[in-house]
């Protein structure tokens, strides 16, 4: 992997240390301060600094294990952070948990569900935990369970799909009209058309004021719906911005995806690009395949790639997208 | 930290809730100990001279070991509920929301309890209504709140093996372990001339409940008479309050180390 050190410092250093200015401010719903969390000395979130504006949807990215659940928990108050702090409307995390929790929505990453009852007796406990007026509870859970396609079931939550468990788990975290709603990997699992529902609802939240704070390691996910994103990688915040930011600090031009099929067939054509002065990149990806980023023309670039290379599978060429921008910054794609 | 209050009985609908849909936990809850009452009548109801303790057969004897039997049950029902809590994220589910842990054990304790409540009333109304057991009436509401301080305390050993263990299966094994081997050295199946089963609270459960519910009649001389029937016969060693005294501290330490360790073992 040729990533420029430089260029990567560069993006490490410039955002996160723009988060914090003196004071706290009104427009910031959160404000995270050196969060970190260790277990058994093992750095699982190392020092992060964070800002989200009140009523944004803000995405952090990041492969498994980056910390981004591990994050979550502990804005969510169920992990006592080893270091640092944050400000959750107008309490601490460390001192004021208590105050914190009727704020929040926890949509976990696993399915949190009672099995044995139904959807309507796993909305309304929550609701309960909540200290909601039952009338309201039930017209609220209603509601939120017609939008999410599973009112009206009977049966209890076990003999439901993954799917429809995963709606209801949001639901769950929606009954109490929360101010921030975080949301663990909200999609994971999901078919595509119970992932566009779930998007959609995820909008129209929005559009009602709800701060969303979401944790995928679906570009798609996060470039659908985020206003920013921070890309977490190894417990660290390494970027941060909206979509069009993070692409302009990152870009890597164009792309080509360059499919082969054998692995003596990749490697000899990676020691051929290398050569060429155009290629800024080469990521060695699964399947024979490399991600090239270029700069100059397309046009000019794929005749002189076809004339030193004659031996491939297939070609695709693309623009960059936040996986590339990932790639770049860490070494690895998403789903390493 | 939030105070107890009424969603201590919610969390306890939900756990009931639970636990009546769940045929298995129904099955040992329930059916089981009935089971139990039924073997010991066909096997020891016919008493003869040389088999009978104080004029009553063995199972008329060994009718309040199955009772500690039922209610120390609820010591695997809650380990295996808490070990489940544990893993399947209703614990991190319950610490992002506005409960006090407070009201997670006393909302175990409520569920834990009407259950108990239940078995109680099955098996003496089986035992004592169907089966025959004998029994003096009077000190029959004694005896039962006996039963459950001492079912109480079994909530708090679940705890205590829930904190230990990973998993609900890990949880139920031990905690089933626990339960039968506790049973047998106190000599709450079989009497056992021992001076182990002095350590066992089911001991004491079991031998203070036989006084009050099947010997005895009256509580006063029961309190100042000494008269505890040792495991295998009937000289007396210690008064009755003693072993009231003893279910009540076992309860106390149990729930209290059960809330601590658990809490210990479970705060992130």
């Amino acid at each position: 992997m040729n990533v420029s050190i430089k260029e990567k410092a560069q993006i490490k250093n410039s955002k996160p240390t723009q988060f914090f200015e003196n004071g706290h401010s009104t427009e910031f719903i959160i404000e995270v301060r050196d969060l970190a969390k260790s277990f058994n000395g093992l750095k699982a979130v190392d020092r992060i600094n964070l800002k989200i504006r009140k009523g944004e949807l803000f995405s952090l990215l990041g492969p498994n294990g980056a910390g981004k659940s591990t994050t979550i928990r502990m804005l969510t108050t169920v992990l006592k952070p080893t270091n640092g702090d944050a400000r959750i409307k107008d309490f601490s995390l460390i001192e004021e948990k208590n105050k914190i929790k009727p704020l929040i929505g926890v949509c976990p990453q696993e399915n949190v569900v009672f099995g044995a009852l139904t959807a309507e007796d796993n909305v309304e406990f929550v609701g309960r935990m909540h200290g909601m007026d039952p009338v309201e509870m039930k017209k609220r859970s209603k509601n939120l369970l017609e939008k999410m396609n599973i009112a009206g079931r009977k049966k209890p939550v076990k003999s439901f799909s993954g799917g429809m468990k995963r709606r209801l788990n949001l639901v769950m975290s929606l009954i109490h009209q929360p101010q921030i709603l975080f949301l663990d990997e909200p999609t994971a699992g999901l078919d595509p058309q119970a992932r566009r529902l779930v998007w959609d609802f995820i909008k129209d939240l929005k559009n009602t004021g709800v701060t969303i704070i979401l944790t995928t390691h679906d570009m798609l996910e996060a470039d659908a719906l985020s206003d920013h994103i921070a890309i977490m990688d190894l417990g660290k915040i390494i970027a941060f911005g909206t979509l069009e930011e993070l692409k302009s600090s990152s870009s890597n031009g164009n792309i080509l995806e360059f499919s082969f099929s054998s692995r003596d067939e990749l490697i000899q054509a990676k020691s051929k690009l290398e050569r060429i002065n155009n290629v800024k990149n080469i990521s060695e990806m699964d399947n024979n395949k490399l991600i090239i980023s270029f700069t100059g023309g397309v046009m000019t670039f794929k005749r002189e790639i076809l004339r030193e290379i004659e031996s491939f599978k297939a070609l695709h060429f693309r623009e960059d997208s936040l996986e590339d921008i990932f790639l770049k910054l860490t070494g690895r794609g998403l789903r390493d | 930290m939030y105070s107890i209050d009424v969603k201590a009985w919610y969390i306890a609908k939900k756990n009931i809730k639970e636990k009546l849909k769940n045929l298995g936990s129904m099955f040992w809850t329930v059916a089981f100990p009935i089971m139990m009452l039924l073997v010991y009548k066909l096997a020891f109801s016919e008493g003869t001279e040389e088999g009978m303790i104080n004029g009553l057969t063995i199972f008329e004897v060994e009718f309040p070991g199955i009772v500690v039997y039922t209610i120390g049950m609820s010591s695997v029902t809650s380990a295996v509920m808490f070990a489940m809590s544990k893993i399947d994220g209703t614990l991190e589910r319950i610490d992002s929301m506005p409960v006090s842990r407070g009201n997670v054990f006393l909302g175990a304790v409520i569920s834990e309890s009407i259950f108990m409540n239940l078995q109680l009333i099955l098996v003496f109304g089986f035992g004592y209504g169907v089966l025959g057991a004998h029994f003096e009436l009077a000190m029959l509401p004694l005896g039962y709140l006996i039963a459950m301080i001492f079912g109480i305390g079994c909530i708090g050993l679940g705890l205590i093996i829930a904190s230990f263990l990973g998993s609900p299966e890990g949880a139920n094994g031990i905690a089933m372990l626990t339960h039968m081997s506790l049973m047998f050295v106190s000599g709450s199946f079989f009497p056992l001339d021992n001076a182990g089963v002095f350590f066992t609270p089911q001991y004491w459960v079991k031998q203070v409940y036989l006084q009050l519910t099947v010997v005895g009649n009256s509580f006063t001389d029961l309190l100042y008479s000494g008269n505890i029937i040792l495991p295998s016969s009937t000289a007396s060693v210690f008064p009755i309050w003693s072993g009231i005294l003893i279910i009540l501290a076992f309860t106390s330490t149990f729930i209290f180390l059960g809330v601590k360790i658990f809490q210990k073992k479970t705060t992130l």
